[in-house]
C-alpha cells in the first residue's frame, strides 16, 4: 500500500491550450482510476513556501518568476529559459509551480518522519528545472527540493529516473554531491532534449562515480531497456546503500509518445514498476517516492499511470477500460483509442534494426559500467 | 568566430636558454602541451612537450641533459595567426602544416595562442552543445532562399534557433542541423514535413511507416 499525494491546486500548473503538459492528463487518470472501482483517497499536502523554493534554487531566479507572474517586465525572461514555447509565462505560475512542490516535498517529510515508507504524488517530477532557470516545462525542481529536505536531515538518497528525458536538472543540482545517486536512463541526447546524459556524466568532486546515464537508441524496445536497468540499477543501489529512492516515474518512453523514439509498452512500464518495488524493499526498507513526469500520449497516459498506481497499492490489473471513462473522455483520448488496459499483443509492428540497436545499447552499457568499476567497490 | 574569440591569453613563454628541465616543468604545471619561445622580444620558435621528451630521451640519437638549453629542439620556424584571422582559416593552416598550435603574433610580439583543443572548444560552440536544447537535421535545395525559409519557419513559432550547421551532401543537397530552444522536436518535424521540408531527424516511427 501507498499513500497517494495530491491537491486540486496542482490544475493551476497550465500553459495553457495546446501546451502537452496538460493537467487534463492528472484528471484523466484520476477518473480512470474512479471508473475502475479505485477512487483516490489523497493526503493534501501544504504548498511550498518561497524559502522551501530557495534551498535549491538562486533568489534571483524566483524574483524573476514572481514578477513575470505578475505581469511586470519580461526583460531578462529568456536568460531564465521563459517566455518561450516550452515554457510560457502564466498568470499565478509562481504559486501553481509551488504546489507541485509542496506535494513532493510533504511526501519526503512523510517518509522521513516514519509515517509511511511508499508515496505516489500524483504531479511534479519537474527534472529539467535548473538552478536560475526554467526548462523543458519545469519552472520549480520539486524532486530536487524534495531531496534536499532527505539530505538535509543527513540521509542518503537514490535518486531514479524513468523519464524519456535525461534528468538533467537534478543531476546538476547534486553534480558534486556524495549524498545523491542518480541514475537517469533516457533516450539519448544525441538528437533529443536536453542532450545531455552520456555515459561520461559520472558527477564530480566527492561525487563522482554517483551520477550514472544510460542513454539508449532512439526505437529501443521494452526487453532491452529492462536489461539495461538490470545490468545497472541494482547494482548501483547495492553499491551507494541509499536511505530512501526517489523516481521521476515519466510515461514519454511509451512508444505512442509524440515527443520521443522510445519504444516501451504497459508492460515494459509494469516490470519496471515491480523492479523498483523489489528494489526499494532490498536496498531501502521499502522507502520510495514516486512522481510522475512527461507523458504526452493522451490514450496512454492515463494507462500508464494507473497501472503505476495499481501496483503501488498492491491491486490487481484489470484487463478492460471501463465503458464510461472511455466514452467521457473520447474528446481526449481521440479516434482509435483501445478498450483495454494494457497495450494490444503485438503492441505494433516489428520494425527492422533490432540487432544494431541491442549493439550499441549493449556496448553503452558495457563501456559505462567499465568506467563506474573505477569508482565502485 | 576570430582566433581572437578562442586564444588563451596570457601566454607562458620560454627563452632559447631555458633548460629542458625548466621547461617540462612549466609544460606539466600549467598542463600545456605548447611553449613558444621568445629572444629580444621577438618570437624565436615554439617547443611542444613531445620535442622536449624526445629530445632528452634514451632514444634520441643525441640525447640532451635536462640543464641543456632548449634552443637545440624548437621548431625555429614557426607558423602564426593575426587576431582577426577566422577560425575555419586556423584550422586549415594548422591541418594542412600537422601542427598543434598557433602563436597569435601582432605587431611582432605574441598575443595569445590557439591550439587544437580551443578549435574543439569552438567546434562545440558552433554546435550549440552548451544549451539544453533538441536536435533537428533537415535536407535543404542547394538554392538561394531554402535557408530563409527554414528559418523562417521557426520564427514564426517563437522558436529560438541555438545553432544551425550546413554542409553539402556531395549530391546537391544542402545538410543543415539546427540546435533548437524546445523539447518539442518531434512535433516540430511533423511541421516541417506538413510544409514540404525534407526532415532526416528524428524520422517517423519505424512501426507507423
Amino acid at each position: 500500500m501507498a499513500s497517494v499525494i495530491y491537491h486540486p491546486e496542482y490544475r493551476r500548473y497550465d500553459f495553457g491550450e495546446d501546451h502537452p503538459f496538460t493537467p487534463a492528463r492528472l484528471a484523466c487518470l484520476m477518473d480512470l482510476l474512479a471508473s475502475l472501482g479505485y477512487p483516490i483517497s489523497a493526503v493534501e499536502p501544504p504548498v511550498a513556501s518561497r524559502e522551501e523554493i530557495l534551498t535549491v534554487h538562486d533568489e534571483a531566479y524566483v524574483a524573476a518568476v514572481e514578477a513575470l507572474d505578475r505581469g511586470e517586465s519580461t526583460a531578462g525572461a529568456m536568460e531564465h529559459g521563459l517566455g518561450t514555447p516550452d515554457n510560457p509565462i502564466f498568470p499565478g505560475m509562481d504559486l501553481a509551480a509551488r504546489w507541485l512542490v509542496g506535494g513532493t516535498l510533504h511526501g519526503a517529510r512523510m517518509i522521513a518522519g516514519d509515517d509511511e515508507t511508499r508515496v505516489l504524488q500524483l504531479g511534479g517530477g519537474l527534472h529539467h528545472a535548473a538552478r536560475a532557470k526554467a526548462a523543458g516545462f519545469c519552472l520549480y525542481n520539486d524532486l530536487a527540493i524534495a531531496i534536499q529536505e532527505f539530505v538535509s536531515r543527513g540521509w542518503y538518497v537514490a535518486y531514479l529516473d524513468i523519464d524519456l528525458h535525461h534528468g538533467d536538472g537534478v543531476q546538476s543540482l547534486f553534480y558534486e554531491s556524495d549524498r545523491v545517486l542518480t541514475v537517469s536512463l533516457h533516450e539519448s541526447g544525441y538528437y533529443l532534449y536536453p542532450g545531455t546524459g552520456h555515459i561520461h556524466e559520472l558527477g564530480s568532486g566527492s561525487g563522482r562515480g554517483m551520477k550514472i546515464n544510460i542513454p539508449l537508441e532512439p526505437f529501443t524496445e521494452g526487453d532491452d531497456y529492462l536489461e539495461a536497468f538490470d545490468a545497472v540499477v541494482p547494482q548501483a543501489l547495492s553499491w551507494f546503500s541509499p536511505r530512501v529512492l526517489v523516481v521521476q516515474a515519466g510515461a514519454d518512453g511509451h512508444f505512442a509518445d509524440p515527443m520521443g523514439d522510445l519504444a516501451l509498452t504497459t508492460r515494459t512500464y509494469q516490470a519496471l514498476y515491480a523492479r523498483i518495488l523489489d528494489l526499494a524493499a532490498r536496498h531501502t526498507e521499502g522507502r520510495v517516492l514516486f512522481t510522475l513526469g512527461g507523458g504526452y500520449a493522451p490514450a496512454v497516459v492515463p494507462r500508464v499511470w494507473a497501472i503505476l498506481y495499481l501496483t503501488l497499492m498492491n491491486l490487481p490489473v484489470p484487463e478492460r477500460l471501463p465503458e464510461d471513462w472511455l466514452a467521457k473522455w473520447a474528446h481526449v483520448l481521440g479516434p482509435g483509442a483501445i478498450s483495454t488496459l494494457h497495450d494490444p499483443d503485438p503492441p505494433y509492428p516489428a520494425f527492422a534494426g533490432g540487432e544494431e540497436r541491442r549493439r550499441r545499447n549493449r556496448n553503452t552499457v558495457s563501456r559505462l559500467l567499465d568506467s563506474l568499476s573505477r569508482y565502485w567497490y | 568566430m576570430l582566433v581572437r574569440e578562442i586564444m588563451k591569453t596570457p601566454v607562458t613563454t620560454i627563452s632559447p636558454d631555458t633548460t629542458f628541465l625548466e621547461a617540462c616543468k612549466l609544460l606539466h604545471e600549467k598542463g600545456i602541451r605548447h611553449l613558444p619561445v621568445m629572444e629580444n622580444g621577438i618570437l624565436a620558435g615554439v617547443i611542444t612537450d613531445r620535442d622536449v621528451r624526445f629530445a632528452t630521451s634514451a632514444l634520441c640519437p643525441s640525447p640532451q641533459q635536462g640543464s641543456d638549453p632548449v634552443r637545440s629542439a624548437m621548431s625555429a620556424s614557426v607558423v602564426t595567426a593575426d587576431p582577426s584571422d577566422p577560425i575555419e582559416e586556423a584550422a586549415r593552416v594548422m591541418r594542412g602544416q600537422k601542427i598543434g598550435c598557433l602563436p597569435v603574433v601582432e605587431d611582432r610580439s605574441v598575443v595569445g595562442i590557439i591550439t587544437n583543443m580551443d578549435l574543439l572548444d569552438a567546434l562545440l560552440k558552433l554546435a550549440g552543445v552548451y544549451d539544453s536544447t533538441g536536435r533537428l537535421e533537415v535536407s535543404l535545395d542547394d538554392v538561394p532562399g531554402e535557408l530563409a525559409r527554414l528559418t523562417s519557419f521557426f520564427g514564426h513559432r517563437n522558436v529560438n534557433i541555438r545553432s544551425i550547421l550546413t554542409y553539402p551532401n556531395g549530391q546537391g543537397l544542402i545538410r543543415t542541423v539546427l540546435r533548437v530552444d524546445t523539447n518539442q522536436t518531434l512535433p516540430l518535424a511533423e511541421a516541417l514535413r506538413e510544409a514540404q521540408f525534407t526532415v532526416l531527424w528524428p524520422m517517423p516511427k519505424p512501426w507507423l511507416r
